[in-house]
């Protein structure tokens, strides 16, 4: 291999990368924390809704885990235009990510639902609580705790695998910035290197800030790695 | 007028009836056990006090009240005045004991956190819990987290206590400390409707027992004339081999 490596272009653009796993961190937070209260919305349809309610949740989730992230993306971006609703492209991929999150944090919430011990909400119902209530003190808790690995790892997912979707309609996030900077110098090698080591500590760093959250907040003893 | 009078109470699970036409009554401050075998309806009559089970027809009223189980606003006042302990304790796994036991009174009755926390202290007491308030249910014993069970339903200030078979998930050793709270209620005046297999500690604290079986009330009287000399051939055979030795 005859290749050079010049890292020095990268970091005088280090700042703009930083930036962009800013955006990068920031997209991903939203549409998970989003997405969670759209898939616990749909998890407790799927659970306790009439059945047409249950059919209509199911419909999106259905819609949305059987087609790409990016066509969600394109069909906000590309074809909401059209019926004269036109939103930023952040705002395009915000939206679309969460609505993808939604469709599948449902069914892992829904898998949380069903492991909740139906003699808890039993007791909670003849202790006088509201259907509310009783998922909000009994059912959230008990998921949060029992599948938060997958929470976890879902967020991850988002924010790697999702965020970096944005850079095909220009999002500047953390692999948009990278295809921008590339561009004009033509070191991709570099820039991509640098990025996949960016991703690396951002999901580093996300991962210690979620099994800490799970220690913390739920109890859960959650390896880091 | 009885403090709580069943009359006549069929009830379903799917299209098997599994409850005949039920009557009792319980007077204030009484303690009233329902015996007999597993599968008669007891714990199903215990259900359908706190409306867990729909029932199909007959009435229960609470002092001379007919309870509609059919209104939510009748159920949630039912249960206000019922509180039931369950056979698995049922604790809420995710909240410490104290937590537990505070829970309903300040989320659902809307009282005051520390005001309920202190009396929540002195329930804890009373069932001989307070020095694990801060521990989580997986932590204890099954007859510590039954007796949390108990504290955490008279949190919600019931007037009648109901029991299901509260000591039959325990380890031998650990029934008596349960018992003991039991014990100590009923002798503070306590209404409690108790599901139960332990028939010493049914004959020793209540004042009426009733003898179900298949769904039906076979006799009811006081403990003495149902363990020493029971009417029926059905109620005479349960006892003869469940009091044998």
């Amino acid at each position: 291999m005859n290749y050079s490596f010049q890292f020095n272009v990268v970091w005088r653009n280090f700042d703009a990368l930083l930036e962009g796993a800013w955006l990068t961190l920031q997209l991903g937070v939203f549409a998970f924390s989003a997405g969670c209260l759209i898939g616990l919305v749909g998890a407790a349809c799927l659970s306790f809704a009439p059945r047409p309610v249950r059919w209509l949740v199911m419909g999106f989730v259905v819609f949305i885990t059987n087609t790409p992230a990016l066509i969600q993306i394109y069909f906000l971006y590309f074809g909401l235009p059209e019926f004269g609703i036109r939103w930023s492209n952040e705002a395009c991929v915000l939206i679309g990510l969460t609505l993808n999150a939604g469709a599948y944090l449902t069914m892992i919430l829904r898998a949380g639902f069903l492991s909740v011990r139906s003699t808890e909400m039993e007791a909670g119902e003849t202790m006088g609580m509201s259907l509310p209530q009783r998922i909000r003190y009994i059912v959230v808790p008990h998921i949060a705790k029992s599948i938060y690995p997958a929470l976890a790892n879902f967020f991850i997912v988002i924010l790697v695998m999702g965020t970096s979707v944005g850079a095909v309609i220009g999002v500047d996030e953390l692999t948009g910035q990278a295809i921008n900077l590339s561009t004009v110098n033509y070191r991709w090698l570099e820039y991509f290197t640098i990025v996949a080591l960016m991703y690396v500590v951002l999901t580093f760093i996300a991962s210690i800030g979620l099994a800490l959250l799970g220690r913390w907040a739920f109890r859960v003893k959650a390896r880091i790695f | 007028m009885p403090h709580l009078a069943v009359n006549d109470i069929h009830a379903k699970y799917g299209k098997l009836e599994v409850l005949h036409g039920i009557d009792f009554d319980v007077d204030r401050g009484e303690v009233v056990s329902l015996v007999g075998p597993s599968g008669s309806g007891k714990s199903t009559v215990l259900r359908a006090l706190v409306g867990l089970t729909p029932v199909t027809s007959g009435s229960i009223e609470v002092d001379g009240t007919r309870i509609d189980y059919s209104a939510p606003r009748a159920v949630r006042a039912a249960r206000d005045r019922m509180a039931i302990v369950f056979q698995q304790y049922n604790l809420f796994q995710n909240m410490n004991v104290l937590r537990n036991v505070t829970l309903a009174p300040t989320k659902v009755k809307g009282r005051n956190r520390k005001e309920v926390e202190a009396e929540g202290m002195e329930l804890l007491k009373l069932v001989g819990m307070d020095h694990k308030a801060k521990a989580f249910p997986d932590e204890l014993s099954g007859g510590q987290q039954q007796r949390v069970a108990i504290a955490r339903a008279l949190a919600l200030r019931p007037e009648i206590l109901l029991l299901d078979e509260v000591t039959s998930a325990l380890d031998p050793e650990l029934v008596n400390e349960v018992l003991d709270a039991i014990r100590r209620l009923a002798s503070e005046g306590m209404t409690m409707l108790i599901v139960s297999h332990e028939m010493s500690f049914v004959r020793e604290v209540s004042s009426k027992v009733v003898f179900m079986d298949n769904g039906q009330v076979v006799e009811a009287g006081d403990p003495s004339a149902i363990f020493d000399g029971p009417k029926s051939d059905r109620a005479r055979d349960f006892f003869g081999k469940v009091l044998r030795g």
